[in-house]
């Protein structure tokens, strides 16, 4: 539960950092507002429970490659193999951070 | 100037982050104001910095320093673990982010 926040954090995160860059209309900086709070107040949350350090890292990993791959689809920015390669450095550190880190559910405290 | 604000703006990423942490220890308005000044100072600190160096720098910097110090800070400030193989995926996760930063 704690790390599907941190996940859906990062999708915001995605989503204001596109719309820091391209909104232009009261509704495009609307949604830009309401993505930075919804996804800070996830990542806080997952916090209570996870490492924040950790938390942060994984958080600040998937957005940067959730942007790169957005701009590729999306925005025609130039489609890289080292990006593509780093992608995948950076999706393997997460998955070892999720398999060394104790996840702190309620009600199951040590 | 651009890089003093670059180097403050990781700082108060830093701080922020290190703020996430005070929120759970001590719930009341005074963390939860902390962790928006720092966040607010950080993103105030890269727009400037960003007004004279490349936003892909700016970022990969901004980036570097806010979450690795924030890692580091909350290992040893808040007990978090420092076992080495998290300090190991943290690294590249973060090595990955910056080297995605600064080639896009």
């Amino acid at each position: 539960m704690n790390w599907l926040k941190v996940f859906i954090a990062a999708l915001f995160e995605v989503l204001w950092v596109i719309g820091l860059k391209h909104a232009d209309s009261f509704w495009a900086w609307g949604g830009t507002v309401v993505s930075i709070v919804v996804s800070f107040y996830l990542l806080i949350m997952a916090g209570k429970r996870l490492p924040v350090g950790t938390v942060y890292a994984v958080f600040v990993g998937l957005g940067t490659a959730g942007t790169v791959i957005a701009g590729i689809l999306f925005f025609e920015e130039p489609f890289k193999w080292s990006k593509i390669m780093l992608i995948g450095f950076l999706l393997a550190g997460i998955i070892g951070l999720k398999l060394v880190t104790e996840d702190k559910e309620e009600g199951v405290e040590a | 100037m651009a890089w003093l604000s670059l180097i403050l703006a990781g700082l108060c990423e830093m701080l922020g982050v290190l703020m996430i942490n005070r929120v759970h220890k001590h719930r009341n308005w005074q963390s939860l104001a902390l962790l928006v000044m720092a966040f607010g100072a950080s993103f105030l600190f890269l727009a400037l910095a960003m007004e004279t160096l490349p936003m892909s720098t700016a970022y990969a910097i901004w980036t570097g320093i806010g979450a690795s110090g924030g890692a580091i800070m909350g290992m040893f400030l808040y007990g978090e673990p420092k076992d080495l193989k998290r300090i190991v995926f943290i690294g590249m996760i973060l090595g990955a982010a910056v080297g995605l930063k600064l080639i896009s």
